[in-house]
Protein backbone atom coordinates (compact mmCIF):
# COMPACT_ATOMS: atom_id res chain seq x y z
CA UNK A 1 0.00 0.00 0.00
CA UNK A 2 1.28 3.45 -0.88
CA UNK A 3 1.83 5.50 2.23
CA UNK A 4 2.53 9.12 2.90
CA UNK A 5 5.44 9.94 5.22
CA UNK A 6 4.32 10.09 8.78
CA UNK A 7 0.74 9.04 8.16
CA UNK A 8 -0.68 6.23 10.18
CA UNK A 9 -3.68 4.84 8.39
CA UNK A 10 -6.29 3.01 10.41
CA UNK A 11 -5.94 -0.72 10.20
CA UNK A 12 -9.33 -1.46 8.64
CA UNK A 13 -9.26 -1.36 4.86
CA UNK A 14 -11.60 -2.58 2.17
CA UNK A 15 -10.68 -5.26 -0.34
CA UNK A 16 -9.91 -3.63 -3.68
CA UNK A 17 -13.08 -4.92 -5.40
CA UNK A 18 -15.16 -3.32 -2.62
CA UNK A 19 -13.27 -0.08 -3.02
CA UNK A 20 -13.94 -0.05 -6.76
CA UNK A 21 -17.59 -0.81 -6.10
CA UNK A 22 -17.81 2.02 -3.58
CA UNK A 23 -16.14 4.42 -6.03
CA UNK A 24 -18.57 3.45 -8.80
CA UNK A 25 -21.56 3.96 -6.53
CA UNK A 26 -20.33 7.34 -5.30
CA UNK A 27 -19.74 8.43 -8.90
CA UNK A 28 -23.32 7.44 -9.71
CA UNK A 29 -24.35 9.78 -6.87
CA UNK A 30 -25.77 7.07 -4.67
CA UNK A 31 -26.36 8.95 -1.39
CA UNK A 32 -25.88 5.87 0.76
CA UNK A 33 -22.55 5.07 -0.85
CA UNK A 34 -21.56 8.69 -0.38
CA UNK A 35 -22.24 8.41 3.35
CA UNK A 36 -20.12 5.27 3.43
CA UNK A 37 -17.38 7.12 1.55
CA UNK A 38 -17.37 9.93 4.14
CA UNK A 39 -17.30 7.42 7.00
CA UNK A 40 -14.49 5.55 5.30
CA UNK A 41 -12.10 8.44 4.76
CA UNK A 42 -13.02 11.22 7.22
CA UNK A 43 -11.04 9.89 10.20
CA UNK A 44 -7.76 9.53 8.30
CA UNK A 45 -8.12 12.90 6.60
CA UNK A 46 -9.07 14.57 9.86
CA UNK A 47 -6.09 13.23 11.75
CA UNK A 48 -3.74 14.18 8.92
CA UNK A 49 -5.09 17.68 8.43
CA UNK A 50 -5.45 18.50 12.10
CA UNK A 51 -1.83 17.70 12.82
CA UNK A 52 -0.72 19.89 9.95
CA UNK A 53 -2.86 22.90 10.67
CA UNK A 54 -2.04 23.03 14.35
CA UNK A 55 -2.63 25.40 16.07
CA UNK A 56 -5.16 26.76 13.52
CA UNK A 57 -7.66 23.97 14.17
CA UNK A 58 -10.53 26.28 13.25
CA UNK A 59 -9.43 25.84 9.61
CA UNK A 60 -9.66 22.05 9.69
CA UNK A 61 -13.30 21.81 8.60
CA UNK A 62 -12.91 24.09 5.59
CA UNK A 63 -9.83 22.26 4.39
CA UNK A 64 -11.44 18.85 4.94
CA UNK A 65 -14.43 19.94 2.91
CA UNK A 66 -12.12 21.13 0.15
CA UNK A 67 -10.28 17.79 0.21
CA UNK A 68 -13.43 15.66 0.08
CA UNK A 69 -14.95 17.72 -2.73
CA UNK A 70 -11.67 17.50 -4.68
CA UNK A 71 -11.59 13.75 -4.04
CA UNK A 72 -15.11 13.36 -5.37
CA UNK A 73 -14.30 15.40 -8.47
CA UNK A 74 -11.16 13.33 -9.07
CA UNK A 75 -12.75 9.93 -8.37
CA UNK A 76 -13.08 9.11 -12.10
CA UNK A 77 -9.26 9.12 -12.16
CA UNK A 78 -8.97 6.62 -9.29
CA UNK A 79 -7.24 3.56 -10.77
CA UNK A 80 -6.87 1.46 -7.65
CA UNK A 81 -3.05 1.39 -7.83
CA UNK A 82 -3.01 2.54 -4.21
CA UNK A 83 -5.72 1.96 -1.64
CA UNK A 84 -8.59 4.42 -1.72
CA UNK A 85 -7.58 5.81 1.67
CA UNK A 86 -3.95 6.35 0.58
CA UNK A 87 -5.20 8.00 -2.61
CA UNK A 88 -7.36 10.43 -0.65
CA UNK A 89 -4.50 11.17 1.73
CA UNK A 90 -2.43 12.07 -1.33
CA UNK A 91 -5.07 14.69 -2.19
CA UNK A 92 -5.00 15.85 1.43
CA UNK A 93 -1.25 16.26 1.19
CA UNK A 94 -1.55 18.41 -1.95
CA UNK A 95 -4.17 20.59 -0.32
CA UNK A 96 -2.15 21.09 2.85
CA UNK A 97 0.91 21.86 0.73
CA UNK A 98 -1.15 24.55 -1.02
CA UNK A 99 -2.07 25.98 2.36
CA UNK A 100 1.56 25.98 3.58
CA UNK A 101 2.72 27.56 0.33
CA UNK A 102 0.15 30.34 0.58
CA UNK A 103 0.89 31.07 4.24
CA UNK A 104 4.66 31.02 3.85
CA UNK A 105 4.48 33.21 0.74
CA UNK A 106 2.62 35.77 2.81
CA UNK A 107 5.02 35.47 5.75
CA UNK A 108 7.72 38.09 6.13
CA UNK A 109 10.80 35.93 5.67
CA UNK A 110 14.11 37.65 4.93
CA UNK A 111 17.73 36.68 4.53
CA UNK A 112 18.76 39.61 6.73
CA UNK A 113 20.52 39.24 10.03
CA UNK A 114 23.47 37.30 11.35
CA UNK A 115 24.19 33.66 10.80
CA UNK A 116 21.36 31.39 11.72
CA UNK A 117 21.81 30.33 15.28
CA UNK A 118 21.84 26.57 15.80
CA UNK A 119 23.66 25.88 19.03
CA UNK A 120 24.77 22.42 19.98
CA UNK A 121 21.36 20.88 19.67
CA UNK A 122 22.09 17.17 19.85
CA UNK A 123 22.25 16.91 23.66
CA UNK A 124 19.08 19.00 23.96
CA UNK A 125 17.21 16.87 21.47
CA UNK A 126 18.40 13.71 23.15
CA UNK A 127 16.80 14.97 26.31
CA UNK A 128 13.61 15.88 24.46
CA UNK A 129 13.37 12.44 22.93
CA UNK A 130 14.02 10.76 26.24
CA UNK A 131 11.00 12.43 27.77
CA UNK A 132 8.12 10.01 28.16
CA UNK A 133 5.56 12.44 26.82
CA UNK A 134 8.00 14.03 24.38
CA UNK A 135 5.74 14.03 21.34
CA UNK A 136 2.72 15.29 23.18
CA UNK A 137 4.78 18.07 24.63
CA UNK A 138 6.29 18.73 21.23
CA UNK A 139 2.78 19.24 19.91
CA UNK A 140 1.95 21.68 22.67
CA UNK A 141 5.18 23.56 22.08
CA UNK A 142 4.41 23.84 18.37
CA UNK A 143 1.09 25.42 19.28
CA UNK A 144 2.89 28.24 21.07
CA UNK A 145 5.03 29.33 18.13
CA UNK A 146 4.22 31.98 15.55
CA UNK A 147 2.39 30.36 12.64
CA UNK A 148 5.28 30.66 10.14
CA UNK A 149 7.61 28.82 12.51
CA UNK A 150 5.09 26.04 13.16
CA UNK A 151 4.40 25.59 9.46
CA UNK A 152 8.10 25.53 8.61
CA UNK A 153 8.89 22.92 11.26
CA UNK A 154 5.98 20.67 10.33
CA UNK A 155 6.64 20.96 6.60
CA UNK A 156 10.32 20.20 7.06
CA UNK A 157 10.25 17.52 9.73
CA UNK A 158 6.82 15.94 9.67
CA UNK A 159 6.26 16.05 5.93
CA UNK A 160 9.97 15.63 5.19
CA UNK A 161 10.15 18.38 2.59
CA UNK A 162 13.66 19.46 1.65
CA UNK A 163 14.68 23.08 2.25
CA UNK A 164 14.96 23.52 -1.52
CA UNK A 165 11.41 22.26 -2.11
CA UNK A 166 10.08 24.51 0.63
CA UNK A 167 11.87 27.49 -0.88
CA UNK A 168 10.62 26.77 -4.38
CA UNK A 169 7.04 26.17 -3.32
CA UNK A 170 6.82 29.29 -1.18
CA UNK A 171 8.69 31.56 -3.61
CA UNK A 172 11.51 32.28 -1.16
CA UNK A 173 15.25 31.72 -1.41
CA UNK A 174 16.86 28.68 0.18
CA UNK A 175 18.86 30.96 2.40
CA UNK A 176 15.72 32.68 3.65
CA UNK A 177 14.12 29.32 4.29
CA UNK A 178 17.15 28.09 6.21
CA UNK A 179 17.03 31.22 8.34
CA UNK A 180 13.33 30.71 8.98
CA UNK A 181 13.94 27.12 10.06
CA UNK A 182 16.86 28.13 12.29
CA UNK A 183 14.69 30.74 14.00
CA UNK A 184 11.85 28.25 14.27
CA UNK A 185 14.10 25.66 15.93
CA UNK A 186 15.50 28.26 18.28
CA UNK A 187 12.03 29.44 19.28
CA UNK A 188 10.89 25.87 19.75
CA UNK A 189 13.78 25.26 22.13
CA UNK A 190 13.03 28.44 24.07
CA UNK A 191 9.36 27.57 24.44
CA UNK A 192 10.23 24.05 25.45
CA UNK A 193 12.68 25.22 28.10
CA UNK A 194 10.27 27.92 29.27
CA UNK A 195 7.55 25.32 29.82
CA UNK A 196 10.01 23.19 31.78
CA UNK A 197 11.15 25.96 34.12
CA UNK B 1 22.48 24.21 8.76
CA UNK B 2 21.90 21.40 11.26
CA UNK B 3 23.69 18.11 10.75
CA UNK B 4 21.78 15.21 9.13
CA UNK B 5 21.71 13.54 12.53
CA UNK B 6 20.11 16.60 14.11
CA UNK B 7 17.59 16.75 11.27
CA UNK B 8 16.75 13.11 11.94
CA UNK B 9 16.19 13.84 15.62
CA UNK B 10 13.88 16.71 14.80
CA UNK B 11 11.97 14.40 12.48
CA UNK B 12 11.59 11.89 15.30
CA UNK B 13 10.45 14.56 17.70
CA UNK B 14 7.85 16.02 15.36
CA UNK B 15 6.71 12.81 13.65
CA UNK B 16 3.11 11.69 13.65
CA UNK B 17 2.46 9.25 16.44
CA UNK B 18 -0.35 6.76 16.69
CA UNK B 19 -1.30 7.90 20.19
CA UNK B 20 -2.37 11.28 18.90
CA UNK B 21 -4.72 9.76 16.30
CA UNK B 22 -7.90 11.80 16.38
CA UNK B 23 -10.94 10.56 14.53
CA UNK B 24 -13.22 13.16 13.00
CA UNK B 25 -16.04 14.27 15.30
CA UNK B 26 -19.39 12.80 14.20
CA UNK B 27 -20.91 16.27 13.72
CA UNK B 28 -18.08 17.17 11.36
CA UNK B 29 -18.69 14.00 9.35
CA UNK B 30 -22.37 14.92 9.15
CA UNK B 31 -21.56 18.41 7.83
CA UNK B 32 -19.05 17.01 5.34
CA UNK B 33 -21.62 14.53 4.10
CA UNK B 34 -24.23 17.25 3.64
CA UNK B 35 -21.69 19.41 1.79
CA UNK B 36 -20.69 16.55 -0.49
CA UNK B 37 -24.31 15.77 -1.31
CA UNK B 38 -24.96 19.46 -2.09
CA UNK B 39 -21.97 19.40 -4.44
CA UNK B 40 -23.28 16.26 -6.14
CA UNK B 41 -26.68 17.88 -6.61
CA UNK B 42 -25.08 20.83 -8.38
CA UNK B 43 -24.12 18.51 -11.21
CA UNK B 44 -27.56 16.92 -11.56
CA UNK B 45 -30.00 14.83 -9.58
CA UNK B 46 -28.86 12.20 -7.11
CA UNK B 47 -29.42 8.55 -7.89
CA UNK B 48 -32.91 7.41 -7.02
CA UNK B 49 -33.45 5.59 -3.73
CA UNK B 50 -34.35 2.55 -5.86
CA UNK B 51 -30.76 2.58 -7.11
CA UNK B 52 -29.42 2.74 -3.55
CA UNK B 53 -31.54 -0.25 -2.57
CA UNK B 54 -30.51 -2.13 -5.71
CA UNK B 55 -26.87 -1.38 -4.81
CA UNK B 56 -27.46 -3.24 -1.56
CA UNK B 57 -27.90 -0.30 0.80
CA UNK B 58 -30.58 -0.09 3.45
CA UNK B 59 -32.79 2.97 3.73
CA UNK B 60 -34.26 4.57 6.81
CA UNK B 61 -37.95 4.47 7.61
CA UNK B 62 -38.63 7.85 5.97
CA UNK B 63 -36.68 6.97 2.86
CA UNK B 64 -38.55 3.65 2.74
CA UNK B 65 -41.84 5.53 2.56
CA UNK B 66 -40.53 7.48 -0.41
CA UNK B 67 -38.95 4.42 -1.99
CA UNK B 68 -42.16 2.38 -2.01
CA UNK B 69 -44.31 5.30 -3.08
CA UNK B 70 -45.90 4.81 -6.52
CA UNK B 71 -44.01 7.68 -8.10
CA UNK B 72 -41.36 7.98 -10.77
CA UNK B 73 -37.63 7.44 -10.15
CA UNK B 74 -37.04 11.16 -10.62
CA UNK B 75 -39.39 11.87 -7.73
CA UNK B 76 -37.25 9.64 -5.53
CA UNK B 77 -34.04 11.52 -6.31
CA UNK B 78 -34.16 14.64 -4.09
CA UNK B 79 -32.12 14.65 -0.90
CA UNK B 80 -34.94 14.20 1.58
CA UNK B 81 -32.62 14.46 4.57
CA UNK B 82 -32.55 18.21 3.96
CA UNK B 83 -35.99 18.36 5.59
CA UNK B 84 -35.25 15.85 8.34
CA UNK B 85 -34.55 16.88 11.91
CA UNK B 86 -31.97 14.11 12.27
CA UNK B 87 -29.70 15.93 9.82
CA UNK B 88 -29.95 19.15 11.81
CA UNK B 89 -29.26 17.36 15.09
CA UNK B 90 -26.38 15.37 13.65
CA UNK B 91 -24.71 18.45 12.19
CA UNK B 92 -24.75 20.17 15.57
CA UNK B 93 -24.22 17.42 18.12
CA UNK B 94 -21.64 14.65 18.30
CA UNK B 95 -24.06 12.34 20.04
CA UNK B 96 -27.43 13.38 18.63
CA UNK B 97 -30.61 11.78 19.99
CA UNK B 98 -31.43 9.94 16.77
CA UNK B 99 -31.59 6.21 16.83
CA UNK B 100 -33.49 4.73 13.89
CA UNK B 101 -31.72 2.30 11.67
CA UNK B 102 -30.07 3.07 8.35
CA UNK B 103 -30.12 6.84 8.68
CA UNK B 104 -26.80 8.04 7.23
CA UNK B 105 -26.46 10.55 10.03
CA UNK B 106 -26.85 7.83 12.65
CA UNK B 107 -24.08 5.93 10.90
CA UNK B 108 -21.65 8.77 11.67
CA UNK B 109 -22.27 8.37 15.41
CA UNK B 110 -20.44 5.06 15.55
Amino acid sequence: METEPGIKAPSETLPSYQERQLVEQVLSKDRKATAEFVSFCADSVHSFVRKRLTPRVELVEDLMQEILLAAWQSLPKFRGDASLRAWILGIARHKTDDYYRRRLREADITEEGGSPVDPAVEPLLDRLLDAAAGQDRGERTLNLLPEAYTLALIWRYRDEKSVREMAELSGKTEKAMERLLARARENFRKEWNHAQS
Amino acid sequence: MPSPETDRQWQTLLADDEESWRPAPPSLKARLYSALIRQQQETGPLASLDVSVADGHDVCIFEKLVQIAPVSGAAKSPFFCTACHSRVLAEHFDNPPIFWAHCPYVQFKT
